[in-house]
Formats: structure tokens, C-alpha cells, sequence
């Protein structure tokens, strides 16, 4: 399929003083296993267009999946209905003027080609090498193509890979996790992903309760980026900055945390998961959220930017999930110096080691407080020292006061995959360290590791 | 409750081929056309032809009407269509699914060969069970008196615009309003013979007014806190809402808890108003007695369960107080239906009984596993996903008394209403939720108001605390669409009936 070919036949039967349209194709597939045994293997193969008329004013988005002449004819009738019935938005921007777009990477034709045998084949190589607890998660790649056509003339196209696998190593009492995600599966090695998982697993037999304190703790990446993500809903997203619910209203400037951190989003970055443009076909731009403790500032849509004054940094959601604002998914924090996860827990001395969280809640958005769950590796850190295993604990923290000292962070960074796949394939994830803190709260115990 | 029954005809394997595409449905017009029914056999002939011991195919067309104003501004205006079909298959004992969106036979049988070639490719060996279930034609559409695509957009912006203009309040910073509308067909037919014809119609609305100063942000929201609530149900249940006779009062309220006192920590009485019930049960009582949660599939991601299949019957879940009942023929419910994602009819269940673990949420391979029941509550996110074990309709039964009542009888203790934030650990014991609003209890009477209320508790032990449900005059039912579980991802829209609940020594106050 090309999408941007779709792009053109549906633009062209458009009729309205604006008309934008966004086709995403997908073909993927997901090799999913529990107890180390494949048990819900799922391929998929769709094309979504989106028509979004503008007219006088008013705006309106009609969707299908129907790529034949009927079906684009029949979208393009859906959609003046639509603007037909909307009433006249002032701050209605227009649409994305045509920009010419960085050159990315992003794409590999031996991801592209990977089928449902390799797709199974990789998961295998996972599951043979989890030991001896069974192993749960999954292998999965896909291939997409996003591609965009206005009448202001905009046309823009991109093609990208990606592959994840995730590994929950796991038996009685014992559970373990580990996951890579990378725009070429190549650089997946699914056996060296279940061995981390396992090994995690193997330590934390015989967990024990830690009572609800505020402690020192180093997160591992896979925490600390789904920390961020959840705190980016509010605190690094525009519309909620105009809203007065992100933690940096009235910050903007200000040194709030600890001068070791660093955030950036940063779309281009070959070792993320690549992305030229957004969904409004606003070319991606590098935006600096914090600057060594330092709040400049959240990232914008068209509709935001044009109500704060300011320009898109390309940060558009796609149209269905667009009322939520704009929100960074490229997001880097940057490293330290720490050598590892241990040398971390030095800093540390005395306090916890979390591997992964569960079920995050924004608690208060203002505030930035988030509440959650560890799992699948908790541990004391004694005397500097990784130590015993923990149940899975409930904290409820305050990521400023989380950021606020930090006592140190890994030099090596990792990318974490931050989507769950959900409606439409689209591949989005974190580029985090290893990082140590001084304040983490704990608020209660859960349930001990493994099934 | 009434219970709606299902109309069926039962049907040997063998007289499939014979089949006419439309069972015993009360007489309405037929959902899906003859091109569907051909591109559901295709896919399931292709599919055995291929191998598989069993398959079936979905084909599913969804069209969804979205409106969203904030602030006097139209934010969303959308009518998305989908379509497409699914095949699942069972070969070697391994399964498989693909999926196409040609509503085709051509598309149905790529999707089925694709579908068999990962099974085959998965490498499972041995056999699964599938608990039996008797071959039935049949078809369920929701009843609604106003089709809600019969209202037209411009009406629908209409009310959003009225309902958030009468949240205008000089501390309300956003109004904002919304109301969707959804249409679902499918036919699903199996290499059992089943044939079965369906079309579930929802709407919903809701409206939140978001308030702030001096850096306080507080909000409250109607009828709850997601997105609104929805219903299986007509127009007629979005102008049951009454959103523009409730919006002032939200707006009051949110304007009022910027200067309310912040909820203590405690560890007290807590009385929870019937929206926060709902998400209780959800979350403390639908997902762990998932049966595939129980079996640990669902490990790596959404967590598995405190429960063992071995406690059922057993397993202390909560005090007398408790009476839990799963329910796909509630009428209204976004879980309802004639039968779910593999054929099988709708049914009420009891999952916890005057505090006793009665029963579990299964498909037929995990009761066929547990040797007990035979599925029931398979539910699948469109023509792209396979189905997974969902919650359908789960409610909380009632007790007896007014909220007044469970009040009165409280010398001290907090009322806890609309939920603000949720979150539960991979077992479902250590749960910790917000509400948007709270008021104090003092002598049997509510007090001031209070905000940024947070409860915590780990699931038995909260339950084992339940003493006194409300009476059945108090039972509200809603619907949520957000319910999310699998790898890739599912939405599954489900719906929760219950009366206010008290329960004693709760901890309140969790700080950061």
C-alpha cells in the first residue's frame, strides 16, 4: 500500500475551503507468549484514513478504513456532513503550511520483511532462554506508513519499523523483567532479553516486607521512563500548561530540580524510534522540557501554540486522541556517570531498587504526584549494596520531589517502550538511564514477585 | 431487575450447511447482509481446510460518533467507520489470529490461511480443550427507542455547547461537554456451527468543569469521571442525564473545593458513593476473577490474581454484605449481549455470594480448564483483536437502606463520591483510589466539604470490612469504555451496577 497515494485519491474528493488527510497503514505481528508457550499469536493488516474538513470557521474529521474509490467518495460525504454541523471556532488554526522535513532513520527492510514464522521464531528464542521459570510477554514487529495531504499543498510521508521484545521470567514467588524495543529487530536479541528477566527473577525468592517510609532508591530505566510518561500527561503537555494543571505553570525558568537532569524530546534521534513529522504535519522539532534542573518549558500542537503565541513544536497526537493535548514521546533524559545500577546503589547506601512499576495514576496533576506499584524486582539496598528482595510495594511520590536530588545516574541509557499497542500500531518510547534518588515514598505493600 | 432472554434456536453441527442466515430474533430486520455470512464461511472453510481442528470468523463493521466542546469551542466533532474481519483458529492445538479488512471472502480466507500458518508456526504441542457448547443460530440487537445516530450532529453540538454554558463560574478555568454514540454489527460463525447475528448500539455523555487559583487545581465532574458514562440504550439515555441540569452544581462544587480543607489521614469509617463503588468492583473484583488472570496469561502485562481456581467455593472474599453477580443480560449494560466473542449465550452468574467466591469470568478453553461452566464472557476490541476473558456487566447487588441511612448510623468517618484516581497491584490486593470529593461525617451527618481524598486498602481485608450495602433504591448502573488488557491492546466497554457501600477501619488521607 502507499499511503500517500491514499492520501492523494481521498484529498481529491474532498470539498471544503481546507481539507487535510492522514492515512496510516500497518502490517505487524505479535508473537504472544504465557507459560513459555506462544498461546495468542495475532497479525494485522489495516489502512485508517482521516478526512478533517475545514470550512468557515468550523472543522470537522470523518475516518475508514475503506481505501476503494467507494469508500474514500463515501468519507469524503461523511465529512462535509460533519463540518456541516459544527459551529464556528475562533481559535481554530489553519491547517500546516507545506515545511520541508528532516531526514530520519527509522526504517529497515529486514524488520519490514519479518513474517509470523520469524515472528515465532524470535519469541522461541526467548522462551528457550528462560531456564528454568516459563516466561511471558512477547516478540512482535511491524512495519507502518504515515502519510499526510492538505490543500495547502503539505505532503509529507514516512515509513518505519519497529520491534519489542518483553520478557517476564516467572514462577512461584519469583518474577523477573526485562524488554528492548528497537527500530531494528536486529539489534534485539530476544535470548539475551529473557536471560535478564530470568536472572532478575532468580533474586527475588523469599521477598520480605519494607514498611511504608520515604526512602532513597535507584529505579532502573524501565521505571523511570514509565514515571516520566505519566508525568508527561500533565506537567509536559501545553494544553495543560494553558489549563493551570501541569506542574510547570508558574515554574517556567525556575531551577526545581536537581541539576543532573536533563529532558529533552527529541524525535530525530536515531537511537530512539524515529519520527520526521507529527500528526498534523508539523515537522519534529527538539525541544529542551528541562535544562539541567532547570523548567523551559512543555511541548505544542498547532491549537496550543496558537493560543500560547508560540509555534508547533510538532508534537500533535493523531485526531481521535487529540483533545488530550500535545504530549512528548520522544523524551531523553540525560545520562550520568555511574557505571551501573550498583555503583548507583553506592550513592545510594541505604534504601530500595525498583525494576518496573504497575498501574500508575496521576494522584494530583499540579503537583506532579503519581502513585503506583513495583513488581518484578524490588530489593533493599543496604550498606550500598543490592540486598534482600521486596514484595512489590505501593508508593505515591511527588516526581518533582522525586527529581528534586539525584544523587546520580547511569551513563549507559535505554530505550523503553512507552505504547501498549492499543487501536492503531504506533511505536513510541522513552531513551532513559538508570537513576538514583533521594526520596521515594512508600505507601503501603502489595503482593510478593512470580505468579 | 427484569432480565431480558435471549431468543435462540438450537442447532446440530450437522444441519449448519442447512442453515438459514437469520435464527429466532423476535422478527427485527436483519443486521448484517449475505456478503458477510459469505465471508464468515469462507474464512472458517479456509481455516479447516488449512487444518484447524476449530475456527471461527468475525466480521464486524463499528461506527462511532464523537462530539467534544470545551470552553464554548466544538474540540472534537468525529464519525469514524471500521471494518473488517477476524479469524481465529486452533491448529495442532496452538492458536492463531489474522485479521483483513476486506469484508470479503478472499479477505476472510488470507486472513485464515495467515491465521493457521502462526498457529502452525507457534509450535504448541498437544491438545487444548474447548468446553462443549451446543451449536445455536441466533442474533441480539440492543433495543433503543431513538436511535442515536437518528439525533443529528449539529443537535448533539447543541446540547454539548448548553450543557457547558451553565458551568460558566468565574474559577472554572474549563467547561467542557461531550457525547458519542456507537454502532457495532457482527456475525460470527464457527467451524461448531454456530451462526450468530448481532448489533449493539451505545451513547453516553458527560460533562467536567475544572477549576483553579493560587495554584490549586481541583475538578469535578458528571455522571462520572471518565469521559461520562454510556449505556446500550438509545438517545434516550443521554437526555436521561440531564447534563445541563447538573452542570451548575458541578461547577459550584469544583469552585468549592478549592477552598475545602484537605482530607486528613485516618484511619476511619468511609462511606463510598455508588460511581466509586462501581470502579471498587472493577478493579478489586472483575479483574481477579478473570480466569485467565487466574491462570497467569495475562501475567506479563495486566497481572494475574490473588485468587487459585482451587478457592472456588471456598475463598472468603468479603464480609455477608458482599453479593457479587456477572451478568450479560443486564438490560442497558455495555456488557450485554446475546452471546459473546465465541458463541455463547448470555448468562447471570454469581461470582461472590454473601462474601463466598461462587464463580470466575471464563472462556470456554479456561472452563474447560477448570472443569466448571462454559464460557461466557469472551469479549473482543473490534475485527482487529482476538477476544480475550472480559468483564461483561458486574455488579455489586444491593442491600437494603437509603445513603441517609448508612450516614446516620456514622459517628465519624468520611463519604467518598466520583472517582479521581485508581490504581491496583499485578495481583489485585494493594489498591489505592482518589475521589474527587469528600465530605466529613460527624454524628451521623455529612459535614464540610474536603479535598484531594485518596483510600487505600488490600482487597480481602477491605471487603471483609463491607457492612451495610445500600437498598436497591440507591442502585445506579454505569458504563465505562476504557478497560484496558492484551498485547496489542484492548479497549473493552463494561458496566457496573451499585448502591453506596460503607465500609469500617479504611485509611484515608495517603500523602506524597
Amino acid at each position: 500500500m502507499d499511503a500517500l497515494a491514499i492520501a492523494e485519491r481521498a484529498l481529491a474528493l474532498a470539498s471544503g475551503d481546507e481539507a487535510e488527510v492522514v492515512v496510516g497503514t500497518e502490517r505487524s505481528g505479535f508473537a504472544r507468549y504465557a507459560g513459555s508457550e506462544v498461546h495468542q499469536p495475532t497479525l494485522i493488516e489495516n489502512a485508517g484514513v482521516q478526512l478533517r474538513l475545514l470550512r468557515d470557521g468550523r472543522a470537522g474529521l470523518a475516518t475508514t478504513n475503506r481505501t476503494d474509490d467507494e469508500g474514500l467518495a463515501e468519507l469524503a460525504r461523511r465529512a462535509a456532513d460533519v463540518v456541516a454541523s459544527a459551529s464556528e471556532n475562533p481559535d481554530l488554526p489553519p491547517l500546516a503550511s507545506p515545511a520541508s522535513f528532516p531526514e530520519i532513520d527509522g526504517y529497515d527492510e529486514e524488520t519490514a520483511s519479518l513474517g509470523a514464522e520469524d515472528q515465532a521464531r524470535l519469541a522461541a528464542a526467548a522462551i528457550g532462554a528462560s531456564g528454568d521459570l516459563d516466561l511471558y510477554g512477547y516478540f512482535t514487529s511491524g512495519v507502518c506508513e504515515l502519510a499526510i495531504a492538505s490543500t495547502t499543498g503539505l505532503r509529507a510521508s514516512q515509513r518505519t519499523t519497529d520491534a519489542t521484545c518483553l520478557a517476564l521470567a516467572a514462577g512461584d514467588g519469583a518474577s523477573g523483567y526485562a524488554e528492548r524495543t528497537a527500530w531494528r529487530a536486529g539489534e534485539i536479541d530476544p535470548a539475551e532479553v529473557a536471560e535478564e528477566a530470568a536472572g532478575k527473577a532468580a533474586r527475588t525468592r523469599g521477598a520480605q516486607e519494607a514498611g511504608p517510609a520515604r526512602y532513597r532508591a535507584v529505579l532502573d530505566p524501565y521505571a523511570i521512563a514509565e514515571l516520566l510518561y505519566y508525568f508527561s500527561f500533565d506537567s509536559l503537555n501545553g494544553l495543560a500548561l494553558l489549563e493551570e494543571r501541569s506542574f510547570f505553570a508558574g515554574r517556567i525558568g525556575e531551577q526545581v530540580f536537581d541539576p543532573q537532569v536533563t529532558l529533552v524530546d527529541d524525535a530525530l534521534d536515531p537511537s530512539g524510534l524515529p519520527a520526521a513529522f507529527d500528526f498534523e504535519g508539523t515537522p519534529k522539532q527538539h525541544v529542551t522540557l528541562v535544562e539541567e534542573g532547570v523548567i523551559r518549558g512543555p511541548v505544542w500542537d498547532r491549537a496550543t501554540a496558537a493560543r500560547a503565541g508560540r509555534e508547533s513544536t510538532g508534537h500533535a497526537l493523531p485526531a481521535a486522541s487529540r483533545a488530550f493535548g500535545p504530549v512528548p514521546t520522544a523524551v531523553t533524559m540525560a545520562a550520568g556517570k555511574a557505571e551501573s545500577v550498583e555503583e548507583l546503589a553506592e550513592l545510594v547506601g541505604d534504601g530500595i531498587y525498583v525494576t518496573r512499576l504497575h498501574y500508575l495514576s496521576v494522584v494530583s496533576p499540579h503537583e506532579g504526584v503519581i502513585t503506583g506499584m513495583t513488581r518484578d524486582g524490588t530489593f533493599r539496598i543496604r550498606d550500598g549494596k543490592i540486598a534482600e528482595p521486596l514484595v512489590n510495594l505501593r508508593f505515591t511520590v511527588s516526581v518533582p520531589d522525586l527529581l528534586a536530588d539525584v544523587p546520580g545516574l547511569t551513563r549507559a541509557t535505554q530505550l523503553v517502550n512507552e505504547s501498549d499497542f492499543y487501536d492503531d500500531r504506533w511505536a513510541y518510547g522513552y531513551r532513559v538511564p538508570a537513576l538514583a534518588t533521594a526520596c521515594f515514598n512508600v505507601t503501603g505493600a502489595g503482593s510478593g514477585p512470580g505468579l | 431487575m427484569t432480565r431480558w432472554v435471549v431468543e435462540v434456536q438450537v442447532l446440530s453441527s450437522a444441519l449448519r450447511s442447512l442453515l438459514e442466515p437469520h435464527g429466532g430474533d423476535g422478527g427485527f430486520p436483519r443486521v448484517c447482509c449475505e456478503g458477510l455470512r459469505e465471508a464468515c464461511a469462507a474464512g472458517v472453510d479456509a481455516a479447516v481446510g488449512a487444518g484447524a481442528s476449530y475456527a471461527d470468523a468475525r466480521a464486524v463493521t463499528r461506527h462511532l460518533q464523537s462530539v467534544g466542546t470545551k470552553n464554548g469551542r466544538v474540540e472534537t466533532l468525529t464519525d469514524a467507520e471500521t471494518e473488517g474481519i477476524g479469524v481465529r483458529v486452533l491448529v495442532g492445538g496452538a492458536w492463531g489470529f489474522a485479521c483483513d479488512r476486506r469484508l470479503t471472502p478472499e479477505g476472510a480466507r488470507d486472513a485464515a490461511l495467515r491465521a493457521c500458518a502462526f498457529a502452525a508456526a507457534a509450535g504448541v504441542n498437544g491438545r487444548r480443550a474447548l468446553a462443549p457448547l451446543e451449536a445455536r443460530s441466533g442474533s441480539y440487537r440492543t433495543p433503543v427507542r431513538q436511535d442515536p445516530f437518528s439525533v443529528s450532529l449539529a443537535d448533539k453540538v447543541a446540547l454539548c455547547l448548553r450543557a457547558e454554558a451553565a458551568m460558566q463560574h468565574s474559577d472554572v478555568k474549563v467547561a467542557q461537554a461531550s457525547v458519542r454514540a456507537l454502532s457495532e454489527r457482527k456475525l460470527f460463525l464457527s467451524s461448531d456451527g454456530a451462526e450468530i447475528d448481532q448489533e449493539l448500539v451505545e451513547c453516553g455523555g458527560g460533562i467536567d468543569a475544572m477549576a483553579a487559583v493560587d495554584g490549586l487545581f481541583q475538578m469535578r465532574s458528571y455522571p462520572s469521571a471518565h469521559v461520562g458514562v454510556s449505556a446500550q440504550a438509545g438517545w434516550e439515555f443521554v437526555e436521561g442525564l440531564g447534563l445541563e441540569r447538573e452542570a451548575s452544581r458541578v461547577a459550584e462544587e469544583a469552585a468549592a473545593l478549592l477552598r475545602a480543607d484537605e482530607c486528613p489521614a485516618a484511619v476511619t469509617t468511609v462511606v463510598i458513593a455508588a460511581e466509586q463503588m462501581q470502579l471498587q468492583v472493577h478493579e478489586s473484583v472483575g479483574h481477579p476473577t478473570e480466569l485467565d488472570r487466574v491462570y497467569g496469561t495475562e501475567a506479563a502485562y495486566a497481572g494475574t490474581s490473588f485468587l487459585q481456581a482451587s478457592d472456588l467455593g471456598s475463598l472468603r472474599y468479603g464480609s455477608e454484605h458482599m453479593n457479587i453477580t456477572a451478568d450479560s443480560t443486564t438490560p442497558s449494560g455495555l456488557g450485554t449481549f446475546g452471546f459473546d466473542d465465541e458463541g455463547v449465550p448470555a448468562s447471570r452468574e454469581p461470582v461472590v455470594a454473601e462474601g463466598v467466591l461462587r464463580g470466575f469470568l471464563t472462556s470456554r478453553e479456561t472452563a474447560a480448564r477448570l472443569g466448571k461452566g462454559s464460557g461466557g464472557s469472551m469479549r473482543a476490541d473490534g475485527w482487529a483483536r482476538m477476544p480475550l476473558v472480559r468483564m461483561t456487566n458486574l455488579h455489586l447487588e444491593p442491600g437494603s437502606g437509603s445513603l441517609e441511612e448508612l450516614i446516620s448510623e456514622v459517628d465519624e468517618g468520611i463519604f467518598l463520591d466520583t472517582n479521581r484516581s485508581w490504581s491496583i497491584d499485578d495481583k489485585r490486593l494493594n489498591f489505592q483510589f482518589g475521589t474527587q470529593v469528600a465530605r466529613e461525617i460527624k454524628g451521623g451527618k455529612l459535614g464540610r466539604m474536603l479535598r484531594d481524598a485518596t483510600y487505600t486498602g488490600v482487597t480481602p481485608v477491605f471487603w471483609g470490612s463491607l457492612d451495610r450495602v445500600a437498598g436497591p433504591e440507591e442502585w445506579v448502573m454505569h458504563g465505562l469504555t476504557n478497560c484496558g488488557k492484551g498485547q496489542p491492546g484492548q479497549h473493552a466497554h463494561v458496566s457496573h451496577g451499585a448502591s453506596p457501600a460503607r465500609f469500617r477501619d479504611v485509611q484515608v488521607g495517603v500523602k506524597s
